[in-house]
């Protein structure tokens, strides 16, 4: 699914190149459950941003199902983005001035899906993840576990076939984070691709592969 | 599908945050209400369609002779005659004359008589301006005829006040100045030609016999482009033709040339370079309030840069990112744009009410279809322009720092803050500019209103004494009534002078001779000098307070039979007899039969048009020997001159029951009619330049406070490294004075470069004027750095540990 070939990313200063990310080669098959650890400035969240077709600044050569990343303008890699890809944050990142609701219906809104399809998507997904009691709130009107399951519901309500966490547990107490990581399995076994970063060696126990990067370079 | 959703989603948004969308909307409301306000006015002045047929292919034809330096004469009667004979470019002439009649009596009895100010017109002008009465039928081209004209057509206004709105007024007899005159019909409200105020209009007819009235220029002619032509060429044929009348006759138009101006330049164009020079200043307070609104959006789109990199990493596009922002942006300024009308409604109100009366159209200005239409895309442009910046900023989000934990996210630093302060440097550059247009145009103001009329105007109260038509209508009755008049209000209390001149100083030129020095060989008629020609009684000059310079006043002596005596002012005596007496010496005055006089005194030099117009050579006439057949009484008083309006009225109507006593007031009044335009041109420009002033002040606030907050933990550090207050003050005031000074530098370069363009609008202040260039940078250097002390205050205060702790 994924290919990455000699992929680097650095940052251009006075005294020279910054390397963020050096030589990357990897490749992740559909279905992986891929972790990405290693410690803070690694170059573990600039990894997943590539991944999600977020930061277009490196080099190297990246493969997405067939698409050759590094050759396709930015609009482009955003069309893939919208097809393919969904995103999970350490901090849930939802709208603030959104209710449930609206956080799940935005992604089908840039996906330019109909509104009775789209109506009947939230829908779907509020049941999916019991949460159609919480359509009318606010995100500040929820906990920090029920902002994240929005957040996982608002990442596979487009249907991705790669969904990418961020920390996805870290602002979550172990109940919750294990309720989180739970639903990442099932939805592996449902054939989602996924690729976490995470400093928690219990999360990373959910995965099958494990990633470890130090300095940019990766090193297991 | 998109939109309306934005648009929801944005409308929720401004709802959440009242406070950013309250200052924001009042902001835009003050911006787009100013410009509004005057497009409206500028839209009833300059833009709409005057209310005649076809307006816009009419002119009107002046002559002019720069050998003379006359520009815009009133038209001969004989010239009229052969351009209507002659010229193939204008369809139809019409000719208007002013002058005020006598209301004596009418259908329902109106007793008390009433001067109207009246226009003599050709029986074509209503045909020719597309406009009927709204009563009866206008004249008929076999009543504009010498002998056969004694017919009116009323003004709606006049219809209403004196004769009650009478169905039956058309075919019934009113007297004028002692004869009968048939109401043919009343004309629409509002109607007017070429001058407001006129009540009445009567038949020219104009009599190719009169040779003597043929070869004097009195008439307003008003003609239509005939079908194809323009005006340019309409001018190049009457060119021609005037070269011909020239050849023709050129004892009358020796380098004369008709000159033609559009209509609607004519009735509206010395309304235009204030105009323009007002809607300059509040498109600069709307480029401003503009700004301050983008600051306010790049400051809350700082805060939401996290919401659009989560909406970007959700997949959105850029175009639906800056679609959505630009959406609350419009949202914003709409609503703004609503508020603003109603702002514009009430100063549209207070503009009809307080502006000055000869801005034709004025009346008119309203919120109406087209004025809404430019509020609405005003407030739509505003929201496009001021949403730019924040839409920009939030493209060059970086959604990878953004969406990091504990990333900070590159644009919260320089690129934000670049662009938030290159807006201020903008914003007080316009204020600049506005501030020195409104500076210089306020200093002109002052100028002009301390300008020396020529005469001192306080104490003074005046009225007019028309004299034709009534019992003391024979020139040989006028003198000694008016004698009268003067002796009996002389002895009112308080009274310390009565004095009488045809014509005020300030309102007109009015009447004008050509004359020659006598003892001189005598110039050819028409090279022969002009000089405005007044009549005045004895005790005018006393009474005005104009001095006398040399010589005497007129006295009891200089009557009719007397030798006539003159006594000119000091322009004319310097002009003819420099370095010389002019006591003794004598004038050849064509106005009065070429008869010699002698000049027995010379005056001070009085305004005779506004107090902008420049002086004018003068010959003064003793009553008795030219009577007018209207005179403006001057009494002065130590009291309010008001006061003494009723005892005044009393004593006139003592001698003579039927006499009217016409425009009682001050000469204050006379003053403020003539500077009602510069003082409403200033007190609009002095608005503005508050508005201008406070915006920038808020402006350079906001930026200061906002950067102020952003860089807290930076203070912490700078104090926990021994930074004193004092150098955290000199940080942030550095800072705020830095902005200052750029936008003042570039204010100035353009306030130097447009202030040009208003240099016909000052009166006696260069467009460069030192003092407000000076004025001006000082007092936005002083708030520049008040507005950045206040937040520089919360800086100081701040604890190190607090700071240091705060992300």
């Amino acid at each position: 699914m994924i290919t990455l070939r000699n992929l680097e990313k650095f940052y251009e200063g006075g005294y020279g190149r910054s390397y963020v990310l050096r030589r990357i080669n990897l490749e992740i098959q559909q279905g992986d459950f891929v972790t990405i650890m290693g410690p803070s400035g690694a170059g573990k969240s600039t990894l997943l941003s590539i991944l999600g077709m977020l930061d277009s600044a490196w080099t190297g050569e990246f493969e997405f199902v067939g698409h050759e990343v590094h050759r396709m303008k930015p609009r482009e890699r955003v069309e893939l983005n919208k097809k393919y890809i969904g995103f999970v944050f350490q901090s849930y990142h939802l709208i603030d001035n959104l209710t449930v609701y609206e956080n799940l219906d935005i992604p089908l809104s840039y996906r330019n899906v109909k509104s009775s399809e789209r109506a009947a998507l939230v829908c779907d997904t509020l049941d999916r993840f019991h949460i159609v009691g919480k359509r009318d709130l606010f995100p500040s009107q929820l906990s920090g576990g029920q902002q994240q399951l929005v957040a996982v519901a608002r990442a596979v309500i487009a249907n991705p076939k790669l969904i990418l966490a961020d920390e996805p547990t870290g602002n979550l107490h172990s109940s919750q984070g294990k309720e989180i990581m739970e639903l990442f399995k099932k939805l592996n076994g449902e054939g989602v691709t996924i690729v976490q970063v995470t400093h928690s060696e219990a999360n990373a126990a959910y995965g099958n592969r494990l990633v470890q990067l130090a300095d940019g370079w990766i090193v297991k | 599908m998109h939109l309306g959703r934005d648009l929801w989603y944005g409308a929720r948004g401004l709802w959440k945050a009242p406070g950013f969308s309250l200052v924001a909307v009042a902001t835009l409301a003050l911006g787009i209400g100013a410009a509004t306000a005057i497009f409206s006015v500028a839209d009833a002045v300059l833009l709409k369609p005057l209310p005649y047929l076809d307006a816009n292919r009419l002119v009107v034809v002046w002559e002019s002779n720069a050998a003379v330096a006359r520009e815009s004469t009133f038209a001969a009667p004989w010239n009229f005659r052969e351009w209507q004979r002659q010229v193939r470019t204008l369809g139809a002439f019409a000719a208007i004359h002013d002058q005020h009649v006598n209301l004596t009596g009418g259908p329902n009895q109106a007793a008390v008589p009433e001067e109207l100010l009246a226009e003599r017109v050709s029986a074509g002008l209503f045909p020719l301006l597309g406009v009927n009465p709204t009563l009866g039928r206008a004249f008929r081209a076999d009543e504009d005829r010498p002998g056969r004209s004694n017919f009116a057509l009323l003004s709606h206004r006049l219809w209403l006040r004196r004769f009650a709105g009478l169905a039956t007024i058309a075919g019934q007899s009113i007297r004028l100045d002692g004869a009968a005159y048939t109401v043919l019909g009343v004309l629409p409200a509002g109607f007017s030609a070429l001058n407001s105020g006129v009540d009445l209009w009567l038949p020219l007819a104009l009599d190719p016999a009169d040779a003597r009235a043929a070869n004097l220029r009195y008439l307003e002619v008003i003609a239509r482009l005939a079908p194809g032509a323009g005006i340019e060429r309409a001018n190049r044929d009457m060119e021609t033709i005037g070269a011909r009348l020239e050849a023709a006759n050129p004892g009358l138009n020796k380098g004369w040339r008709p000159v033609l101006v559009p209509l609607r330049q004519e009735v509206a164009g010395h309304a235009e370079p204030a105009l323009v020079a007002l809607g300059a200043a509040v498109g600069f307070l709307l480029l401003m309030a503009c700004a301050n609104v983008a600051n306010l959006l790049l400051v809350r789109g700082a805060a939401r840069r996290k919401e659009i990199a989560i909406r970007t990493a959700l997949g959105a596009g850029r175009g639906r990112i800056a679609a959505q922002l630009l959406s609350e942006s419009v949202l914003l300024a709409l609503a703004g744009g609503v508020l603003g009308t109603a702002l514009a409604r009430g100063g549209i109100a207070l503009l009809a009410r307080f502006g000055p009366a000869n801005l034709p159209g004025l009346a008119r200005a309203a919120v109406d279809g087209r004025v809404l239409l430019f509020a609405l895309a005003v407030s739509a442009g505003a929201g496009l322009l001021f949403g730019l910046a924040p839409a920009i900023q939030a493209l060059e989000t970086n959604v990878n720092a953004m969406l990091t934990e504990g990333g900070r996210g590159g644009t919260a630093g320089r690129g934000g803050r670049g662009m938030r302060n290159a807006l201020v440097v903008f914003e007080v550059a316009l204020a600049v500019v506005v501030l020195i247009g409104g500076g210089l145009t306020m200093r002109s103001f002052v100028r002009l209103r301390a300008a020396d009329p020529g005469f001192d105007p306080t104490g003074l109260l005046t009225f007019r004494l028309p004299l034709a038509g009534g019992r003391n209508a024979a020139p040989g009755r006028r003198a000694a009534f008016l004698q009268q008049v003067e002796e009996r209000i002389a002895a009112l209390p308080g009274v310390r002078g009565v004095g009488a001149v045809n014509a005020l100083p300030l309102e007109g030129l009015g009447v004008g001779t050509t004359f020659a020095v006598a003892d001189r060989p005598a110039p050819p008629p028409d090279q022969r000098p002009m000089a405005l020609m007044r009549t005045a009684s004895p005790a005018y000059f006393r009474a005005m307070g104009i001095p006398l310079l040399t010589g005497r006043a007129f006295g009891a002596s200089d009557t009719a039979q007397a030798p006539p005596v003159v006594i000119v002012n000091r322009m004319l005596a310097n002009r003819f007899w420099p370095g010389e007496n002019p006591i003794g010496r004598r004038l050849a005055v064509d106005a009065i039969e070429g008869r010699v006089a002698e000049v027995v005194g010379v005056v001070a030099d009085v305004k005779p048009e506004g107090l902008k117009g420049e002086d004018w050579p003068t010959v003064y006439n003793p009553y008795a020997q030219a009577p007018a057949s209207t005179m403006a009484v001057v009494v002065r008083t130590g009291q309010e001159p008001r006061s003494l309006s009723e005892a005044v009225e009393r004593q006139v109507h003592g001698l003579d029951a039927a006499q009217q006593v016409a425009e009682v007031r001050t000469m204050e009044d006379v003053l403020a009619g003539v500077l009602a335009e510069p003082r409403f041109n200033a007190a609009l420009s002095g608005i503005f330049a508050q508005i201008a002033f406070v915006l920038a002040a808020v402006g350079i606030y906001g930026v200061i406070s906002y950067d102020v907050s952003q860089r807290t933990h930076e203070m912490g550090i700078r104090a926990a490294l021994g930074a004193e207050p004092a150098a955290v003050l000199r940080l942030i005031l550095g800072q705020g004075a830095r902005l200052a000074a750029c936008g003042i530098a570039l204010g100035m370069a353009a306030a130097f470069a447009l202030t040009r363009l208003m240099a016909n609008l000052l009166y006696q202040v260069k467009p460069t004027d030192a003092w407000t260039f000076a004025a001006v940078p000082l007092l936005l250097g002083a708030v520049a750095l008040l507005a950045s002390y206040i937040p520089s205050r919360r800086a100081m205060a701040l604890d190190p540990m607090d700071a240091l702790r705060h992300e």
